[in-house]
């Protein structure tokens, strides 16, 4: 965890990644709405309502676009709001990545020693997350402006200012809350703990669309004063107050971080365990696991694998959950009735928590890999590969047990996540298909050794770059099937995208010819990283 | 018996690491003997480690070559590595794994390590193996990777700068069981930025500078070209016998203040204290020099400015 954090902390790197990633997607899906939507309005109607259906799996996720008919509404939907998702993601690991990575690393110890006060120290990196997301929504508003410009039409630049700001805003607030948490966690624990708080805060706004119980809870939700604007689309809206709650929220969270961190120990978390009483020792522990290859290694990962597995089984938990009400507002448009019977027949349930459920699955498992990865990077950099390689290991023994820990681990979080999806469902009265359920959630395995292939040859070509390079890897990945429908990509680029070739495995079964091309990427991937390691200097 | 006379321990010809800009390591040629303890002197930036890198087959040689026990260093990096016990110039990060996991853990990878002999090193550095990574003071940490180079009983120890972080005590305790392990039948050999350190240990002492080899000495060779500040005070009233030190053997750079005088002594300190011998001497401190000043008594050369580090 700490690793992704080092990875993803990068600063101007960040910066840079983010505007450009914030740029693409607005612009792609900005320039792909008049691709796809015509250019009659009868067209872009019934374009609006098929969004409409769309948005109403999604509702989990992410608020029900206004006016999807138009580019406005369409970009809000498709390219601010997974932005914002993505800002907070970026957020916590810079907050995180300052609070506790650089604390590590003696970073911050060496900044104090220069006289800066610890109150200046922390106001003046929350300024500088501040500047860098404020740059990156301006690309991604540019993104939008420019797609407008491509289809000819003009947008009102009040809402792009607006909408820019909402989303600055957001990543702010989600960076100070970050660090106030960390103050207060343990050095392990706190991006585990900073993320579970933001994970909560999010999911208590979004499925409090669909769970009425939640509605009395969402004003804790940042997310909620989010959601509360939507000023892009033609009549839509500014809430200006929501705006400056977001504002309070991360002026109030900066404030706590700072006090916290001025009452605590450097290095140690403000809220501390009794610690247990210590007995010296100066023996080896006799636990048989370490000297098995791959249990070791799985060992060591055991905490990070057991909150995947949580993570992930609560996920589940949630997503068979909302699937009726899904299914029910689906059910309650009258006009789409005729359009989800002839493309689901009796499968509708199943349908629709496939399609959620396997989406965000496929998302998680990219960032699983990504964390091992980042893993793999920090233990180059930090002089631990120099170690492990004093041992008498061959370097493609190094790699091939990583990627069989990594494998090993997936195969854990998919097993627990599928079981529980399943007997959840059950229990609704969902009944899915249990071999195809089987065979859909280990397709994830292979999916995530796809994204640990290409992550393993860049961590072997360049760790300081590899997870950067790789977060933009996913991301390419991801708009390649997001994108390739739209612009009608030739077959071989969508078949390079994981995301493309996983398909929808629970409502069509898993497509052979798209396993083994899914096999032949991960393989091509550690193959040439075997190679490319072997020709690397090693701790130099 | 045969067969330590025939393969050398190390052997490198004409090693080269290439930095650019004059850096890394050029036209190595070193030979260390089986039961041999070798110093490996130099100052910061002078290509220690680097040495050390390429003969545990971490970084490619830019030319040349290196071979351990007659193995390539390159090619068979991992036979070289299993006779081969490693400590590295720092001791990465091992975060929350406790110290006993740490050695399960690099054990567990190695396998066949005597976890008796382990526990005989922990307790004799009085290492708590009990506590996690991050708990540990930079002291244990070194003394940790001192376990992890020696918990295997190898036949060649590589260490970088293995007394960095110790104090005197375990300093002592650490040479004490270089001497046993090389007693046991081991090679030895450590890089050092300190002349005293290795001479406590060393046989012979190779002295690498600016990314060359510029001397291999044998003990007995090392005492006689080396040097040292001396500070000599007098008793009140005692006359300075400044005129016969000026003239006694070795003795350079005399300068008297008062009843203090000041000198550097060049090999052995005979005729120094001949010369002051029957002279009441209240305060006397002999102080070594830096490796650069060394250099400069030595070669002669300007002292470089500030060196990479
Ligand atoms: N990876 C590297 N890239 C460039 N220069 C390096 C690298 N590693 C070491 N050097 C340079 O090579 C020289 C020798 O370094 P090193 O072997 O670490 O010295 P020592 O261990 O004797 O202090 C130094 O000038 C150092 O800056
Ligand atoms: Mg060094």
């Amino acid at each position: 965890m700490i690793g992704i954090v080092f990875g993803l902390r990068l600063g101007r790197w960040g910066v840079v990644g983010f505007s450009l990633a914030g740029l693409l997607l607005v612009f792609a899906q900005t320039a792909g709405f008049y691709q796809v939507a015509g250019t009659t309005p009868g067209a872009r109607a019934a374009f609006g309502s098929a969004m409409a259906t769309l948005a109403a799996q999604l509702v989990a996720l992410f608020p029900p676009p206004l006016r999807p008919d138009t580019a406005g509404g369409y970009a809000e939907f498709r390219g601010f709001h997974p932005l914002a998702v993505l800002f907070a993601v970026w957020a916590l690991a810079s907050a995180t990545g300052f609070a506790r990575g650089d604390e590590e690393r003696g970073v911050v110890e060496a900044a104090l020693a220069t006289g800066t006060s610890r109150i200046a120290l922390i106001a003046s990196r929350t300024v500088g997350f501040a500047l860098a997301v404020t740059v990156a929504s301006a690309a991604a508003a540019a993104g939008f402006l420019i797609g407008v410009a491509s289809g000819h039409e003009t947008a009102a630049v009040q809402g792009v200012v607006e909408e820019a700001a909402l989303l600055a805003v957001i990543g702010v607030a989600c960076y100070t809350l970050s660090l106030f948490v960390a103050q207060m966690a343990g050095p392990r624990l706190a991006t585990a703990a900073a993320g579970t708080l933001l994970l909560a805060l999010f999911l208590d706004n979004s499925l409090s669309r669909a769970m009425s119980s939640l509605t009395a809870w969402r004003w804790l939700s940042p997310f909620r004063y989010y959601d509360l604007s939507q000023p892009l689309p033609p009549g839509g809206h500014f809430d200006a107050r929501a705006f400056l709650v977001l504002i309070g929220i991360s002026v109030l969270a900066t404030a706590a971080a700072a006090a916290a961190f001025m009452r605590r120990d450097l290095g140690a978390s403000l809220i501390r365990l009794p610690s247990i009483p210590h007995r010296p020792s100066y023996d080896v522990t006799a636990a048989p696991w370490w000297g098995v290859a791959v249990a070791r290694g799985l060992y060591e990962r055991r905490l990070g694998l057991l909150a995947w597995s949580a993570g992930m089984a609560v996920m589940a938990l949630s997503f068979v959950a909302l699937t009726k009400t899904i299914v029910q507002v689906l059910l309650s448009i009258p006009s789409l009735l005729p359009y989800l019977s002839i493309f689901v027949h009796q499968q509708l349930y199943p349908a629709v928590l496939g399609y959620t459920w396997f989406n965000v699955a496929e998302l998680m498992f990219a960032a699983f890999a990504i964390t091992y990865v980042a893993r793999w990077s920090a233990e180059d950099s930090d002089g631990r590969l120099e170690i492990f390689l004093s041992q008498p290991l061959s370097r493609a023994g190094i790699v091939l047990e990583r990627m069989a820990v990594l494998a090993a681990g997936a195969v854990l979080i998919a097993a627990v996540s599928g079981a529980v999806l399943f007997y959840a469902s059950h229990q609704q009265g969902i009944d899915l298909n249990a071999q195809r359920l089987t065979a859909a959630s280990l397709m994830l395995v292979p999916f995530a050794l796809v994204f640990a292939g290409a992550g393993s040859l860049l961590a072997a070509w360049n760790p300081r770059a590899a997870v950067g390079l790789l977060g933009a890897f996913a991301f390419a990945s991801y708009l390649d099937t997001e994108l390739g429908t739209i612009y009608k990509f030739p077959v071989w680029l969508l078949d390079l995208s994981a995301f493309k070739l996983f398909g929808a495995p629970l409502l069509n079964g898993v497509n052979g010819r798209n396993l083994a091309l899914m096999l032949l990427l991960a393989l091509a991937g550690i193959g040439s990283s075997i190679l490319a390691i072997q020709r690397r200097d090693v701790g130099a | 018996m045969l067969r330590e006379m025939a393969v050398a321990a190390i052997s490198t010809s004409q090693l080269t690491k290439d930095y650019g800009a004059g850096r890394g390591l050029f036209d190595l040629g070193l030979h260390v003997s089986q039961q041999e303890v070798f110093g490996y002197l130099g100052p910061n930036g002078s290509g220690k480690t680097t040495t050390i890198r390429l003969l545990m087959g971490m970084i490619r040689p830019t030319n040349g070559s290196a071979h351990v026990f007659g193995l390539d260093c390159v090619r068979d990096a991992m036979e070289v590595k299993r006779k081969v016990g490693y400590l590295p110039g720092d001791i990465p990060q091992f975060g929350s794994l406790r110290g006993d996991e740490v050695v399960a853990y690099l054990g567990g990878m190695r396998g066949g390590v005597d976890r008796r002999h382990v526990r005989a090193i922990a307790e004799r550095f009085d290492l708590d193996l009990n506590r996690r990574f991050r708990e540990y003071s930079s002291g244990n940490k070194q003394k940790l990777g001192i376990l992890l180079a020696f918990m295997h009983r190898p036949e060649l120890l590589i260490l970088d700068e293995p007394t960095s972080g110790l104090d005197p005590l375990n300093q002592q305790e650490f040479y004490e069981l270089l001497r046993e392990t090389r007693a046991g039948g081991a090679t030895i050999f450590l890089s050092s930025h300190v002349l005293s350190e290795v001479e406590h240990v060393c046989d012979r002492v190779g002295i690498l500078r600016r990314g060359r080899l510029v001397k291999v000495a044998e003990l007995g060779e090392l005492t006689r070209i080396r040097v040292h500040h001396v500070e000599v005070e007098f008793a009140p009233g005692e006359e300075v016998p400044a005129e016969r030190l000026r003239a006694a053997e070795g003795v350079e750079d005399l300068s008297v203040e008062g009843q203090r005088l000041r000198c550097t002594v060049h090999g052995n300190f005979d005729a120094l204290l001949e010369a002051i011998s029957g002279s009441r001497v209240i305060d006397l401190v002999s102080t070594e020099p830096s490796l650069e000043e060394f250099f400069l008594s030595f070669f002669g050369e300007p002292k470089p400015k500030a060196l990479p580090s």
